[in-house]
């Protein structure tokens, strides 16, 4: 079997390495900005929640937790569906992280901007959705690349509760062909060719949205 | 009436006082500068005014309406007073037009087509409109305080309050800034300006009011206070 075979087979496995990726990053960027909503709020209770939530996530192997989650929830009656269980495992994880790094990036916006804000009338809301998220996102583009590059690397676990992405590809060809030094090596073309695809459209989507004076590359 | 009234307000920080029962008054279309050395309590007396911070006791009387009652709505009260810091505060992700522009659109309701109109004819007065596509970060200080000003006054607010407007920026630029002021008491605009710069004060012709230690020791015209006065501190800080 040469090499473009490989490629070929191998790539009926990228569209599921793609959703993985994808649905995950989604879900960490959806738990990393309550994260940091919700930090912002001061409230001490929602404090230690959310920091015993990091604690905890940022601590846990991913696949210990994707195992609770595929394998230990259905014997107490709760059956996950395999991309639900990536996303809770290995999504919360690194919501856990760019939760931080929001944080840190919320910090960079100038008290200064945040009290003309309310000077000129208005509300939190409304204070947090025009100048603190735009400025936030600008600010964590550098850290939300490290967690998206995480993400990719982390979903051939995916493999192990039965998405069929690249990595089951790849083992269910390295069985049957027993070319296995061609075959990983081809797998790893494919996650280097995903990673720099993905790198380069955030940050050609960065260099659109910059603005200069605000972040220096 | 008065656009202003303030009695007997008063402001504590953890048991420090900051404000002595201070009284005031703004009529519609004056200009009033609040002069006093670093720490008297100026920058938290505006602070109070537009209930950015809340004050102790007092009455503040705003176009007839008692503003520290309870249910008064702080937000409405804010988008009447347009605000201009020492530091600029300008929004720095968005560009000159954007930062006039934010909110007309978001607090006024505007159309972006409208807003965009208003603002332009507001940089346009500050000297501004060939910079509205440009970022703070590509604009002089004096460039950035005028665009401060633009932005609260395209809100149309019944009064303008400057925190220390001058003192980020070298004297050429300050002189900008003073040039604005005074084209804006030429043109009636209420004012409230707070202020260490005696050239600032000497300038625009205000009536002046010097605070130390959160109370105002005098009001008077410039020249009065600027000249041999009776009170050792007023006539250490004028000289």
């Amino acid at each position: 079997m040469d090499l473009a075979r490989i490629f070929g087979l191998l790539g009926t496995g990228v569209g599921y390495t793609v959703l993985v990726t994808l649905a995950c990053s989604a879900t960490g960027v959806v738990v990393g900005l309550a994260i940091a909503i919700l930090g912002r709020l001061g409230w001490r209770a929602v404090d230690g929640v959310l920091g015993v939530f990091t604690y905890v996530f940022r601590g846990i192997p991913v696949l210990v937790l994707l195992f609770i989650v595929f394998f230990g929830l259905p014997t107490i009656g709760v059956s996950v569906p395999p991309l639900v269980s990536m996303m809770l495992s290995l999504g919360l994880i690194t919501g856990a992280y760019l939760g931080e790094v929001f944080r840190g990036a919320l910090d960079s916006v100038e008290a200064s901007e945040v009290l003309a804000a309310e000077a000129m009338g208005m509300s939190r809301v409304q204070i947090f959705a025009y100048i603190e998220l735009p400025q936030m996102l600008r600010f964590s583009v550098p850290g939300m690349v490290n967690e998206f590059t995480t993400v990719l690397k982390y979903s051939p676990f995916g493999y192990t509760v039965g998405i069929p992405e690249v990595m089951k590809q790849a083992m269910a060809l390295s069985a049957a062909t027993l070319r296995g030094v061609e075959i990983y090596f081809a797998v790893g073309l494919v996650y280097f060719a995903i990673y720099k695809i993905l790198v380069t459209a955030i940050w050609a989507l960065e260099k659109r949205c910059r603005v200069p004076g605000l972040t220096e590359h | 009436m008065a656009l202003l009234t303030v009695r007997d307000l008063k402001m504590a920080y953890d048991g420090r006082t900051v404000l002595n029962g201070i009284d005031l008054d703004l009529e519609e279309g004056e200009l009033k500068v609040v002069m006093g050395p670093s720490g008297c309590g100026k920058s938290t007396l505006l602070r109070c005014l537009n209930r950015l911070v809340t004050p102790t006791s007092g009455q503040i009387i705003f176009r007839g309406e008692d503003v520290m009652r309870p249910d008064t709505d702080v937000r409405a009260l804010r988008q009447r007073i347009g605000f201009v810091f020492q530091n600029f505060a300008l929004y720095r992700h968005l560009t000159a037009l954007e930062n006039v522009t934010l909110g007309l659109r978001k607090l006024r309701g505007m159309s972006t087509a409208a807003a965009n109109e208003r603002a332009l004819h507001e940089l346009g007065r500050m000297n501004l409109a060939e910079h509205a596509q440009k970022y703070p970060s590509q604009l002089s200080g004096g460039q950035k305080q005028r665009v401060a000003i633009a932005r609260a006054l395209a809100m149309d607010p019944a009064v303008l309050f400057f925190d220390e407007p001058t003192s980020a920026l070298d004297p050429v630029m300050s002189r900008e800034i003073i040039n604005v002021i005074n084209q804006l008491r030429r043109d009636k605009v209420s004012m409230l300006c707070v202020t260490h710069d005696l050239t600032l004060a000497r300038t625009v012709q205000g009536r002046v009011l010097f605070l130390d230690q959160g109370e105002i020791l005098a009001e008077g015209e410039a020249s009065e206070l600027f000249g041999d006065h009776a009170d050792p501190r007023i006539r250490a800080f004028f000289s």
